[in-house]
């Protein structure tokens, strides 16, 4: 990156980020350097690809959260709009509704239903005033209902092997430094095939801008000129159709559709997004930060099971990180 | 440095003055804030500081508030060397603060604000009935016309600045620094402020009284200390010293003229308002040409700024016709009425005008970001030099364009606030308020911009609630009250008690 690029992007709290960034990534890489002199199998082409597979899809929900969060919103329903439309793509696919049941359909129709939350998600914030975290907890809770009425509670199996198969498989490969063969999973493809989009939206794009205006001050945003009210709805749309996207991700993957799935992924994804240097204040978040933050919680998660650890021990160890990363990161930010 | 005063009962009392600065001093990091300073303040005296924005008066209060620790140098209370390092300890002694931009709960009433932090209570639990009756007291005493059950958020800046008045008042301050009180403050509050400055003088508080209103220190202050690049440069008895000298001492240099202002031969009209009405102003007619500054002069709350902001689009206007350059339009949105070319500066730089936790550069650029590129992708190479550009051009002090607005001094930041819209390239300029808090030095650069607009052939809106201002610079002065206007006025064609008086309403 050029010295200009640099100041330029610094100039919206990024420079910060890409240092904290940096900072991250060490954090990352000193953790599986670790584990891979601690463990015989961490440092091995299954088990890399394998992390690479657990991180993806809260890593997808952490940068769709991170747009809402900069604006100064939060979005907890993003779980359950996983888990909800997990559910809606299985229903889809073992029904005969011709075009709607084949996999383009049906996944062009999630996708579709994600859109549709966001936009109400925003409906409600921007036109009824309603607080971001009571709107989006209404819909957690109701989305979840709305998933069990529909399957009367049962859990749908999905028996189209083309579209469970999708989550296993991997595109491009390179040998592994013991010799064996690495292949990069597709569900860490899905990853960039978002982050790709959402870090030029954020960072390259006026209306990446535009939320970061919003998320410090809304109403010297409006005055400025800018769309308060169609960001707002940005930010939503992206949150909960990337939500969406992770839902047909989580049915490859399990195959299965199921409502309650998925349960607490919106706290995993606020976790990683915060870690990622996200501020819950507004106007302070990057596209690479949660993308960071989320592997680290997935490395904490696959470690631990390497090396034998009570798996409570996780949760405690997840939550340290918290403390610890947001301090220093407070505390950069203050020597600044 | 400083002279004494002839003794007063009080001090005479104690022997020693209420507090003396020897040799104070602060740095941060390479930045040397405040140079040695020595002060001495009297018991019951009305000391004025004056400076430049910058020139250490914020830093001098926050040391004398226990908000930052000094670098070096000594502080004696009463005589008494003591370590002022933290708030707690300078509000035991008795020094408060009333600042600038009011620090209070915005959604609490008027009684549980005067009362915050001492509340009264019956049996453990909060009296309200007797903290309403006590503020409604006080504030009757002091003579301002406010409810105390009143949620502060409902009242205009100006009486919440009474309200942080009234609540130091209670606090029994022996030593009450005023940081800018009248900037948002109408004349009635005004005089209704130096009033209560008075009584505190009286029963023996000193006040530390800073004011960038230099007609204001010689009616209130006994003496006046000036800084400059954080030193002080001397202190003066007011009766001793006139403007001119103060004005030369502060800036080092001598301005014959703040108000510099060519004349701009008037062009074609821009906007025409018809009777337009909306919330807070009713039957509002002006018109401004290309080259013209039209005033708008009245108390605060008079309905100047929701009339502005109907024409910018915030708050559309219910009735009534507007005419941009000959044709009939409707201002539906901001962007309805950027897209016209109509620019805003609003009012309160914190609130409205500027995104403080995000860069210069980035809220210099935030209306313009529509033309920084293709689409909505952003030109990075252009983003930056429009920045800089326009950093250069209206002498925005900042370390880069990178640096966030909130480590900006006020009168940078009102800079940005003024500069994000010079690159818009509009052709009717809206300015609320654009020198409160500011000092005269900036003041000047500020109507230099004005008169360059005015030469590229633009026409200005300004609202200002200080007389001098509007009433030296406006080629049209409209005044303002209860919502409509109720007098208009040529190039000073009428003296400040007669505009003063309509204003009022007396």
């Amino acid at each position: 990156m050029s010295d200009q690029n640099v100041s330029n992007a610094r100039r919206n709290g990024a420079g910060l980020n890409i240092l904290l960034g940096l900072t991250l990534l060490g954090l990352l890489l000193a953790m599986w350097l670790a584990l891979s002199f601690e463990t015989t199998t961490f440092w091995s082409a299954v088990n890399i690809a394998n992390l690479l597979r657990q991180g993806a899809m809260i890593a997808i929900l952490a940068i769709g959260e991170t747009f809402v969060i900069i604006t100064g919103g939060i979005d907890l329903s993003v779980g359950a709009v996983a888990g909800f439309v997990s559910m809606m793509v299985a229903w889809l696919l073992t029904h005969d509704l011709g075009l709607a049941s084949s996999i383009a359909g049906a996944i062009a129709i999630s996708l579709a239903i994600g859109v549709f939350i966001g936009a109400f998600h925003a409906f409600g914030v921007v036109q009824m005033g309603l607080p971001p975290f009571i709107m989006t907890l209404a819909t957690m809770y109701s989305l979840r209902g709305i998933g069990l009425l529909i399957t009367n509670g049962a859990t749908i199996s999905i028996t189209n092997d083309a579209f469970t198969g999708f989550s296993r498989a991997s595109f491009l490969g390179f040998p592994w430094t013991d010799g064996s063969w690495f292949e990069i999973p597709m569900l860490f493809w899905m990853v960039l095939l978002v982050a790709v989009p959402a870090y030029i939206l954020l960072n390259q794009s006026r209306w990446g801008r535009y939320l970061f205006a919003i998320g410090s001050n809304s109403e010297a945003a409006r005055l400025s000129g800018v769309n308060v009210k169609a960001m707002t709805y940005l930010a939503y749309i992206i949150s909960a159709s990337f939500a969406a996207f992770v839902g047909v991700l989580l049915a490859m993957r399990i195959g299965i559709g199921n409502p309650t799935q998925a349960e607490g992924w919106e706290l995993q994804a606020i976790a990683s997004s915060v870690i990622g240097g996200t501020s819950l204040f507004g106007a302070l978040g990057s596209v690479h930060g949660p993308l960071i933050g989320s592997f680290i919680l997935t490395t904490i998660n696959n470690g631990a099971n390497l090396l034998n650890l009570n798996p409570f021990w996780q949760r405690i160890i997840t939550g340290a990180l918290i403390i610890i990363v947001v301090y220093f990161d407070g505390l950069r930010r203050k020597k600044r | 440095m400083s002279m004494p005063l002839p003794a007063s009962p009080n001090s005479a009392a104690s022997g020693a003055p209420l507090l003396v600065l020897r040799k104070l001093d602060k740095r941060f990091g390479a930045t040397h804030a405040l140079k040695a300073v020595d002060l001495t303040f009297e018991e019951g005296e009305i000391h004025a500081i004056v400076g430049e924005n910058g020139a250490g008066k914020s830093t001098l209060i926050k040391l004398l508030t226990g908000v930052y620790p000094r670098s070096s140098g000594e502080v004696f209370w009463r005589g008494e060397r003591v370590p002022l390092v933290n708030p707690h300890e300078a509000i035991g002694l008795g020094i408060n603060a009333v600042h600038q931009e009011v620090v209070l709960c915005r959604h609490l009433s008027v009684a549980s604000n005067i009362f915050l932090g001492d509340e009264m209570t019956r049996a453990g639990l909060l009296n309200h009935k007797a903290m309403l009756d006590e503020a409604q007291r006080l504030l009757d005493e002091l003579g301002f016309d406010l409810p105390a059950g009143a949620v502060l958020s409902s009242l205009t800046i100006g009486q919440q600045q009474l309200v942080a008045t009234a609540r130091a008042e209670r606090r029994g301050a022996k030593f009450l620094i005023f940081d800018e009180p009248t900037a948002y403050l109408t004349r009635q509050e005004t005089a209704a402020l130096f009033k209560l400055i008075r009584r505190l003088k009286a029963n023996g508080v000193t006040i530390v009284y800073i004011s960038h209103r230099l007609e204001e220190v010689f009616e209130l202050c006994d003496r006046v200390s000036i800084l400059r690049d954080g030193a002080l440069v001397g202190t003066r008895r007011v009766e001793e010293t006139n403007e001119a000298d103060l004005i030369a001492l502060m800036i080092n240099r001598t301005i014959d003229q703040i108000y510099l202002k060519d004349k701009v031969p008037l062009g074609a009209t821009i906007l025409e308002t018809e009777a337009i009405g909306g919330k807070g102003f009713h039957d509002v007619s002006i018109r401004v040409r290309e080259g013209e500054i039209v005033g708008l002069y009245g108390l605060i709350g008079a309905g100047r700024s929701e009339f502005v902001l109907s024409l910018f689009g915030r708050f559309p206007a219910a009735s009534g016709k507007i005419f941009w350059k000959g044709a009939e339009v409707a201002i539906r949105s901001e962007r309805a009425a950027m897209a016209l070319g109509v620019a805003l500066a609003p009012e309160s730089r914190r609130d409205q005008g500027l995104c403080l936790n995000l860069g210069v550069g980035f809220n210099i650029n935030l209306p313009i970001y529509r033309r920084l590129g293709l689409g909505p992708l952003i030109n990075l190479a252009k983003e930056a030099s429009c920045a800089d550009k326009q950093i250069r051009d209206v002498q925005i002090k900042t370390a880069s364009r990178a640096a966030l607005v909130s480590s900006l001094s006020g009168g940078n930041q009102q800079k940005v606030v003024i500069g994000k819209w010079l690159n818009h390239g509009a052709k009717l300029f809206i300015f609320d308020e654009p020198t409160v808090g500011v000092d005269v030095g900036t003041k000047a650069e500020i109507y230099r911009l004005l008169g360059s607009l005015l030469r590229q052939g633009a026409g200005i809106i300004m609202i200002s609630s200080y007389l001098p201002e509007v009433y030296e610079l406006a080629d049209t002065l409209h005044v303002f009250r209860r919502g409509g206007i109720v007098a208009s006025h040529g190039f000073k064609d009428a003296s400040h008690e007669t505009i003063l008086t309509e204003a009022i309403g007396v």
